[in-house]
């Protein structure tokens, strides 16, 4: 999916906000003036290779009153948070808020407000129930005190990555002339909530449906959401009849094969590569990976780890396996950011760092690789980049990267060194910053060595142990940075 | 008395050589017809391209000019200063590495009247110097002069991974100049190859020592290139690392910090050996020689040495100097790193499937981002294994390049660039074990597995014998391989 990214939505928010607004009528009132609130949500953004500065963001998005002191939005720009601020009737006073619950996989929150007077006039929106409406639709949002409303065309459902996790879940598409949508706000439609946006790209919305949030927001409410679950491996259509012949699977073409299957996380039992899906939960798969949804029309198979269903609940597989049919209960792993090499977010946590005479140490991690920019993949090294394909093993759960030296005449002859993953310290293999931690206190006859990682860059170079502290010391006050450290909390 | 002056007159002009006035009567213009190969469905070659450059008579009846002026060439043709006949000239000798070729002219007619041209030394810093040649494809010579402005070790672009001695001029370089002598005091000084984008009045001339390497070289009837160290140094300029290596705090001495494996300097020399000289060149704790005067990279020491010649290194080791004699290789895997020419690539073709060797040239057809998603897998088998994990390493990774659509392959997904893993069980090491795996007996079908993701294909042997030979046919490839 192609989805703007935050300062593309901004643009796009500024710029209807400059043209549009003479256009724009108030529409007629309705009860969505009612559940409708405006959120500003203030942040902290860090500089990524100069971690112990953050930065103050600013963001408005849109929130749906659900219940009592309850108002729904998505989890986007609620991490780091320091001030919330909810706004109702498009205009005038602010309330304070905070978040009661939120789940970034899901990309869902909850904010309540303590100020009672906040609550008065607001009426709880509904979710449409049973088979989503086509027909219909429209985009709701408070915009210069007005309440926009545009009609959205229906698209299609379609699996696809979560906006803040590697999960794939599904999302309704549709088209609007409405523009910098993404931002929750609701997609309505007989005066019920069919889904909240979450991106855009171009003229075509994502939002999570109502079938998606609902059954979230009710296990939630009862105390029994243990998050998301997924499918981890990986799987390809087939349509080489060659294949089936050589799985010896008979009959019509049919099932997804399972290609590449990680090692963690390992329910069990598990699936292995050449494994043919052939149905999940009663649903059979087609040899394109596809099922027919009742409710929804043709999807693929990895809706199934989520369609009503989360981590730790079982789906029914049956496989062909080795040329024989065999049923699998799988047991959906809840994912879990740091389960790649790389983890894939960070939130909530200020970036962790540690000083140390000068050498700036790092998690190598995405939210590090995408300070390189919006297209990351191509402008970050190409190394560095690679290693987000790549699984962690049991030597190694994590990386660290020596991101950059501060010049000083402790580290003469380094200066130019950045951006190499740190294979070893003092002889000690380094997974995460606490390893650098650990091991630069067992210096080795005085030295501490720090080991890169093969490759065609710099392998290795030696420091003075018995100077590294008062070094550090100096490099802190030259450089102003108020900490040698952050490391977070286990 | 007038008679006798004027004998001696004509007896000197006999005797002293004529090209002291003139050198451009030794300077031709070279029209080349090229052909490149398609790296992406490699029995094709690409349209036939016209281009000029320069070139020079030296001694022993031959023509010195750049690799680049005659690469991929079907046809070349010469002509001479101010001759309007056409020669028809070939390739002796070329060395794509130092971008520098040898032609002969096979009329002996063309060398009537032409004195070679002499080479000189490594001009110095600062001096004149004055390119012949025929930029911009002109009809008439042309002069420009400039001065040196720095001597040091430069990328050369022909080939794009190595870098050698280069000389840099603010004397005009333009295209077409490529190949054409640079004079000073009436001898060649270097030979003009290059320039640089983004740097205003700056060319580049091939000096030379690279030159002198070049003729020397070919002394044996083939050319085998410019040796490299075979190691990676860094600068030893931390006090810290100097103690702990027990070394004198002097800025002598480069580390070595690794090696690169499978050449012959991992034999000899090993990781924090401190390389204090080479040959005749003391290294500074940058890593660099005073050569000619001029401080550069200690590659420049390597560089002097042929192919298989061995260097003495004095290195410090275990708080020791020690001299080492290291014997230094042209790396024969620097060439599918960098850009190959005339040697159209190795393939083959079964059942539309068209398998060729992994190369830099090969992933250039993915387009300028060649390094991104759609090839990182290649691109990381290419450039990086071999220093990460070179006990993993296939001598010539092999990619499915492409699949000729046909019936029996039809149903594939896998449509190409793909790096081959396995084929019928056996692993593909280089492009032989291809053919080997597909006259493996299999069950009826074969499997071809991918990397990294462990995706397969399969496909029916007797189908595909079957339609093997019309599938070559349908697509006019002529061979289904070259070996």
């Amino acid at each position: 999916m192609t989805q703007l990214r935050y300062p593309m939505r901004l643009f796009f928010l500024t710029l209807c906000l400059l043209i549009s607004a003479p256009l724009l009528r108030a529409a007629p009132a309705s009860d969505w003036e009612n559940s409708l609130v405006y959120l500003e949500v203030t942040r902290k953004t860090y500089e990524v290779l100069q971690p112990w500065t953050p930065k103050a963001r600013t963001v408005q998005k849109n929130g749906l009153v659900i219940g009592p002191r309850e108002i729904l939005t998505t989890a986007e720009e609620l991490s780091d948070r320091t001030l919330i601020r909810v706004q109702k009737g498009g205009r005038g006073k602010w309330w304070n808020a905070e978040v009661v619950w939120l789940d970034y996989h899901a990309n869902l929150a909850i904010l309540t407000a303590s100020d009672a007077t906040l609550w008065a006039g607001l009426k709880p929106a509904t979710f449409v129930t049973g088979k989503p409406p086509k027909d219909g639709l429209q985009v709701v949002r408070w915009r210069n005190g007005n309440l926009e409303t545009r009609k959205a065309e229906f698209n299609q459902f379609i699996v696809e990555d979560a906006r803040l996790s590697f999960i794939q879940h599904l999302q309704l598409e549709a088209s609007t002339e409405m523009q910098g949508v993404g931002w929750a706000e609701p997609l309505v439609a007989g005066g019920k909530v069919a889904g909240i946006a979450s991106g855009q790209g171009g003229n075509n919305a994502r939002f999570l449906p109502a079938s998606f949030i609902e059954p979230i927001l009710t296990a939630r409410k009862a105390g029994k959401y243990p998050g998301l679950g997924y499918f981890p491996f990986t799987w390809t259509p087939v349509e080489n009849p060659s294949t089936f012949k050589f799985l010896k699977l008979p009959g019509d073409p049919r099932g997804a094969l399972v290609v590449d299957v990680p090692k963690t996380p390992a329910p069990e039992p598990n699936l292995k590569p050449r494994d043919l899906i052939l149905s999940v939960d009663g649903f059979d798969v087609d040899n394109q990976g596809y099922y027919k949804d009742p409710d929804y029309g043709q999807l693929i198979v990895e809706n199934l780890g989520s369609r009503r269903k989360f981590a730790g609940e079982v789906v029914k597989m049956k496989i062909w396996r080795d040329g024989a049919q065999t049923n699998l209960d799988y047991k959906l792993p809840k994912l879990d950011y740091s389960v790649k090499l790389l983890a894939e977010q960070t939130f909530d946590q200020a970036p962790e760092y540690l000083i140390a005479g000068g050498l700036v140490f790092q998690p190598l991690n995405i939210p590090m690789l995408r300070g390189f920019g919006e297209d990351w993949k191509r402008r970050a090294p190409f190394r560095l980049v690679h290693f987000a394909g790549e699984a962690p093993t049991a030597e190694r759960t994590a990386l660290v990267a020596l991101t950059s030296v501060l010049p000083d005449p402790y580290v003469l002859g380094y200066q130019d060194a950045r951006l190499l993953v740190v294979d070893t310290i003092n002889g000690q293999k380094i997974s995460r910053v606490t390893d650098v931690q650990t091991a630069l206190q067992q210096p080795q006859d005085g030295f501490h060595t720090v080991e890169f990682m093969r490759g065609d860059n710099l392998r290795r170079i030696v420091l003075d142990a018995g100077q590294m502290d008062a070094a550090t010391k100096r490099i802190l006050e030259r450089y102003r940075i108020p900490a040698a450290s952050h490391i977070a909390a286990k | 008395m007038k008679y006798i002056f004027s004998f001696l007159f004509v007896l000197a002009l006999l005797v002293l050589p004529a090209r002291a006035a003139d050198p451009e009567k030794a300077v031709v213009q070279i029209f080349t017809f090229s052909q490149e190969a398609d790296w992406d469905e490699p029995w094709k070659f690409g349209p036939l391209r016209r281009s000029s450059g320069t070139g020079f008579v030296i001694k022993g009846r031959r023509i010195m000019t750049n690799a680049h002026v005659v690469s991929w060439a079907r046809q070349l043709m010469v002509k001479r200063y101010q001759d309007p006949r056409p020669y028809l000239a070939r390739v002796v000798f070329v060395g794509h590495d130092c971008d520098l070729a040898l032609l002969e002219v096979e009329d002996s007619q063309f060398y009537n009247g032409v004195e070679p041209l002499d080479f000189g030394p490594l001009p110095k810093v600062r001096s004149t110097v004055v390119t012949y040649g025929y930029p911009a494809g002109g009809e008439q010579i042309s002069y420009t002069r400039g001065v040196v402005s720095r001597i040091e070790l430069q990328t050369y672009a022909h080939i794009g991974n190595r870098s050698l001695l280069g000389v840099q001029t603010d004397a005009a370089i333009n295209p077409g100049n490529s190949g054409g002598p640079v004079i000073q005091d009436d001898k060649v000084i270097g030979v003009a190859f290059q320039g640089m984008p983004g740097l205003e009045n700056a060319g580049f001339f091939i000096p030379p020592p690279v030159i002198q390497h070049f003729l020397d070289d070919i002394q044996d009837g083939k050319y085998d290139g410019f040796p490299s160290a075979g190691i990676r140094t860094a600068p030893l300029q931390n006090a810290a690392f100097r103690r702990k290596l027990k070394l004198p705090d002097d800025d002598r001495g480069v580390r070595v910090d690794s090696i690169t494996p499978g050449t012959p300097a991992a034999q000899v020399l090993r990781p924090d050996d401190v390389v204090l000289q080479v040959g005749q060149y003391p290294v500074g704790s940058d890593g660099s020689i005073v050569y000619e005067g001029n401080r550069m990279s200690m590659a420049m020491a390597v560089q002097e040495a042929q192919h298989g010649h061995k260097i003495p290194y004095r290195i410090w080791r275990g708080g020791k100097e020690q001299t080492l004699a290291v014997p230094v290789e042209v790396s024969a895997t620097d060439k599918v790193l960098g850009n190959q020419y005339d040697l159209p690539p190795r393939y083959f073709i079964y059942g539309g499937l068209v398998f060729t060797p992994l190369s830099l040239d090969y992933l250039k057809t993915f387009g300028r981002s060649w390094s991104d998603t759609a090839g990182a897998e290649l691109t990381y088998e290419l450039f990086y294994r071999r220093h990460e994990s070179p006990t993993t390493l296939r001598s010539e990774p092999i990619v499915l390049s492409t699949v000729l659509a046909d019936e029996v392959n039809a149903s594939f997904r896998v449509r190409g660039r793909a790096m081959v893993d396995k084929i019928n069980g056996v692993r593909i090491e280089r492009l032989e074990d291809v053919v080997r795996a597909f006259e493996t007996p299999s069950n009826g079908q074969h499997v071809v597995e991918f990397l990294p993701k462990n995706t397969f294909e399969c496909l029916e042997r007797t189908a595909a014998d079957k339609a093997h030979q019309e599938i070559l046919k349908t697509y006019g490839i002529q061979r289904d391989r070259r070996l």
